[in-house]
């Protein structure tokens, strides 16, 4: 809680200015406008907390700011209730409509998601004027206008705005430094990762866009006390969802920061350009708003805050002397033979069945994948799958970790099967992976983008970080454990997300081509880290198409060549099988390597 | 984080230098002998045309007040309009209205906001300002309100749905000398449409002692009026209410008629509203094709008006007098008349004068009189037919007040 708190004394510093200006400022037109500021802002806020963070782009967010808006106004002319209560209850409905609208639309992704969000308030704008709803007004009140939010004094609104503002505010930064906000960043930047780190994105997504739902119908209550008027057009429009969108993504996405810069600039821009020449040349505000807006995303594609914070950042490491040579935090170069299995490490030949796969297979259309694949895999040993490009290996992985589904076979993990869990209900059940194709957490640290992985084991924050701190360390990339995942080396990447599936403290873990691109003293480096984990006592499967490396690291070999096994041994039998050697290197070397 | 919010800190007190500066009240620069008018429309965005036409009707009529002497009761003040623009949106036009009480504090009285949505956001802010405001907005919750301080000229809309059929038959009896019996309805199938065509269904027909021979609805875009209109020949209707909402649509039936030989009137083919007597139609439709088309509007240029029409073609390059110019000349005429009658140049004493004022016969308003009810809706308020003829819509009906006789088949 200390910490939420210390992260919200800048907004709180900037809050007491913006009241204090509110307090001085008598002019009503003024006053509307630093209203109208935190209106809007508190909207970006909302989509912020489910665009932003997950990436899921929702032009559709005028849904649940219109159905605030009509809360507020159909319950105080039907049923004469306070804004008061019916700010919370549109928070409720905001809320729900969320989660109805959640659930059949997070199984799209991407464009179609965008398009999918587009439609709802569409739709809501429709049945609002069918329902006869054109126009509401909010009934004055002579007598008690406080009692109904309806302030003789406008300060008070600016006032009112602000503590909601405020409010949300405290609840993004407190999701933002939650393992709710982790799994959003993590769903953001990859999603398919964020499932095999144990993360259950369905739910969190949910939860993030009931939440997200809650705070705009809220707001848009609000706005309808504002307004006081309530047409379907005003609160479902396009141009409300727009506007929740221009304000976060000028200011900056995924930042709290982000919707408060937009909505301080641009509304009162628009309205100062609207005031000073729309009388004069009807129309020009609205051509330099939008100029304005394209010099800026031209300029600062990520939003104000993000441009400005990188300059400031990269300014303040400039002033700070670089480092003089890279620490000798690559201990790890070794000389090219590698060392001898350590004698203290348990035979793996005495550990019990943790996976065992039978009759596996995959096609796609007439594309057999994976045929009739059986193995198992025993605690303590590292089993290295390999097999030519396009043998199978990776829709193996796949299909090991709940990321596609067999078409026969089973999967036994501690003899239950597994067949049909999803990734994140495998990672919990022990199972980790890396992927071929790296997936980083681009905009996070190392140190965070390993906690991702280390929640699906730990009880709460403080666990979670000493998880991924452990993990970090196992990898050996301690060092550079506060740099932001963009500024990685291949090599640190892949270690880094070693460490990730690591910090889940799995039983099994799987890792995809993981000496892939990298150099050779590198790939020595990696199979170092890979030997010192099966040391500790991680069982290990690992894909390579490469056998080289592979040789002195594994214990035994699936070999795979057109979906089915070829060979399944020690190392040493397998390099010696002529069938081996015929699928990698082809017949006359079958002949050359028996003679 | 902490330094991160310095540059919005710099931004937001930038701002707030801004506001405090403009905040200090402006020194009285006006001569004295000078009353402040609002015209709160739409400039800019979607409503822009309408708002520039209302915004001509204003500016011809300070003009002519100014020009015969200005306000006798205030030593011949003239008067000066200040214009703002209310934008395409209910929060651009409460923004708009809020600027205009907060920044133009000797404004006596305004005329706003064209469209309902916009009038009923504006006013709201103008009745807790007390600042009276004339409307031509028809939706009947704007003096639904208990408000005090709003004033509509026009006939509600609910007053002229019922008030344009009766008008219609009087109409068709003057024209032809007997009642029409038979009527179809080709609708789309768009929320104002469908509103309309459903009143009349649902009892307004009956009421009226109509028989609903044909009722077709369709969906936008129409490919294909044939059928319709085959449709409209086999039961030749005495009235036909044609209720399009996209011009195309418009064009395709009556291009379709044209062919059928069921244009130029002989069918009576009427739609309501001002949208089908715009000029802008012109741009899509041939002025021969719109030739007998009718429609209700709740205001137009009627007989009388003959130099008015004149003056604002030369003057603005209109072809026509809609209601918009219209409705708002007569506002300014109305607010000069308020003022000799308060007296002084002061909001509440304008608003008590419009509140208890008697004028007499409407001048550039149809039907009724220059006096308001205890809601703030003008006494008596009527509508106006207008027809195609001749490439331009003239009003035909009711017939003190129109400028042609009405195109209508004689059975």
């Amino acid at each position: 809680m200390p910490m939420l708190l210390r992260s919200l004394a800048p907004t709180l510093i900037a809050a007491l200015i913006y009241a204090c200006l509110a307090l001085f400022v008598t002019n009503s037109y003024y006053q509307l406008t630093l209203t109208l500021v935190l209106v809007w802002a508190s909207f970006g806020l909302s989509w912020n907390l489910l665009s932003g963070y997950t990436g899921l782009i929702s032009f559709g967010h005028a849904a649940f700011f219109g159905l605030g808006a009509y809360t507020t106004a159909l319950g105080q002319i039907y049923f004469d209730i306070t804004p008061w209560l019916l700010i919370p209850a549109a928070a409720v409905i905001g809320g729900v409509a969320g989660l109805l609208v959640g659930f059949p639309t997070f199984r799209l992704r991407g464009h179609y998601f965008a398009l999918a969000m587009l439609a709802y308030p569409l739709a809501l704008l429709y049945v609002f004027e069918w329902l006869g709803y054109q126009e509401l007004t909010l009934p004055i009140k002579r007598d008690n206008p406080f009692a109904y939010m309806q302030f003789s004094d406008p300060r008070v609104y600016t006032l009112v705005a602000l503590v909601m503002l405020l409010m949300i505010v405290a609840i993004t930064r407190a999701v933002e430094r939650s393992r709710f906000g982790m799994a959003l960043v993590a769903i953001k930047q990859n999603e398919a990762a964020a499932e095999a780190a144990g993360i259950d994105t369905l739910t969190w997504k949910l939860r993030s866009i009931a939440l997200s739902g809650a705070i705009a119908g809220a707001v848009g209550a609000f706005y309808a006390v504002v307004l006081l008027v309530v047409t379907p057009q005003s609160v479902f429009g396009m141009l409300v969802s727009a506007q929740a969108l221009t304000v976060s993504m000028f200011g900056g996405v995924g930042s709290v920061w982000g919707p408060l810069i937009g909505a301080a600039v641009l509304i009162p821009v628009a309205e100062i350009l609207n005031a000073e020449l729309s009388a004069r040349l009807p129309g020009i505000q609205g051509v330099i708003f939008g100029v304005a807006i394209i010099i800026v995303i031209l300029v600062a594609p990520e939003g104000v805050f993000w441009k400005v914070r990188d300059r400031w950042i990269k300014r303040r490491a400039a002033a700070v002397p670089a480092p003089v040579a890279e620490p000798a935090s690559a201990p790890h170069v070794i000389p090219f033979v590698a060392p001898a299995k350590p004698a203290t490490r348990p035979d793996w030949r005495d550990g019990k069945i943790l996976l065992s796969v039978r009759g596996l297979s995959k096609s796609f259309g007439g594309l057999k994948a994976v045929q009739d694949v059986g193995f198992e895999i025993r605690e303590g040993m590292i089993l290295g799958i390999i097999g030519p490009n396009g043998a199978g290996k990776t829709t193996l992985f796949n299909l090991l970790n709940g990321f596609s589904l067999p078409n026969a076979g089973g999967i036994w993990l501690d003899g239950v099967n597994m067949v049909g869990r999803k990734p994140h209900e495998l990672c919990q059940a022990g199972v980790g992976r890396t992927f071929q194709v790296m997936r980083p957490f681009a905009r996070m640290s190392v140190r965070d983008n390993v906690r991702v992985g280390a929640y699906v084991r730990a009880a709460n924050e403080e666990e979670a970080r000493t998880f991924a701190d452990d993990a970090v360390a196992r990898v050996g990339l301690t060092a550079v454990a506060g740099k932001v995942a963009a500024e990685l080396t291949t090599k640190e990447l892949r270690l880094m997300e070693l460490a990730r599936a690591l910090a889940g403290k799995p039983r099994l873990l799987l890792l995809d081509e993981t000496l892939a691109g990298l150099g050779h003293g590198e790939a020595e480096e990696v199979v170092v880290v890979v030997q010192r984990l099966a040391r500790e006592g991680v069982t290990i499967a690992i894909i390579e198409h490469t056998m080289q490396s592979m040789v002195r690291l594994v214990d035994r070999f699936l070999v795979l060549d057109h979906g089915a096994v070829l060979a399944d041994g020690d190392p040493a039998s397998v390099t010696r099988n002529p069938r081996v050697i015929e699928a990698y290197l082809g017949k006359k070397w079958v002949n050359r390597a028996q003679a | 984080m902490n330094e991160i919010s310095r540059p919005t800190l710099t931004r937001r007190a930038m701002l707030a230098a801004t506001a405090a500066t403009l905040t200090i009240p402006k020194a009285y620069a006006q001569s004295p002998a000078e009353v402040k008018v609002g015209l709160l429309v739409p400039l800019s965005g979607l409503y822009a045309r309408p708002g520039a036409v209302m915004k001509m009707g204003g500016e011809m009529a300070v003009d002519h007040i100014n020009k015969a002497g200005g306000v006798k009761a205030l030593g011949g003040a003239k008067l000066k309009l200040v214009l703002l623009d209310c934008g395409d949106t209910v929060e651009k036009a409460k923004n708009a209205a809020q600027r205009m009480v907060a920044q133009e504090p000797d404004l006596v009285v305004a005329s706003a906001a064209y469209l309902s949505s916009f009038t009923l956001a504006v006013t709201e802010v103008t009745e807790r300002a007390q600042l009276p405001v004339l409307t031509l907005s028809y939706s009947d919750l704007i003096t639904d309100r208990g408000f005090k301080y709003v004033f509509q000229t026009s006939a509600t809309a609910a007053s002229q749905a019922r008030q344009s059929l009766p008008l219609l038959m009087k109409l068709a009896q003057s024209a032809s000398g007997k009642l029409p019996k038979t009527v179809a309805i080709i609708t789309d199938n768009t929320g104002s449409s469908i509103a309309s065509a459903k009143a009349m269904r649902e009892g307004l027909l009956k009421e009226n002692g109509l028989d609903l021979v044909m009722d077709e609805t369709f969906t936008p875009p129409l490919s294909d009026a044939t059928p319709l209109i085959q449709k409209v020949r086999a039961v030749k209707p005495d009235l036909l209410f044609f209720l399009p909402t996209v011009i195309s649509d418009g064009k395709l039936v009556l291009e379709k008629m044209n062919e059928f030989g069921l244009s130029q009137g002989r069918v009576p083919t009427i739609s309501f509203g001002i949208a089908i007597a715009e000029p802008d139609i012109l741009q899509t439709i041939n002025p021969s094709l719109l030739q007998g088309v009718i429609t209700c509007v709740g205001s137009w240029a009627t007989k009388g008006h003959e130099e008015l029409i004149a003056e604002l073609k030369t003057r603005y390059n209109e072809p026509w007098m809609t209601q918009n110019a219209i409705s708002t000349y007569g506002d300014m005429w109305l607010i000069k008349d308020a003022l000799e009658k308060a007296g002084k140049a002061d909001k509440a004493a304008v608003a008590e004068a419009l509140r208890t004022m008697d004028g007499g016969p409407s001048k550039y308003y149809p039907g009724g009189i220059l006096k308001f009810d205890d809601k703030g809706r003008r006494v008596d308020a009527e509508m106006t037919v207008v027809q195609w003829q001749n490439g331009i819509p003239v009003t035909i009906f009711p017939q003190k007040l129109a400028m042609a006789e009405p195109l209508w088949p004689k059975r």
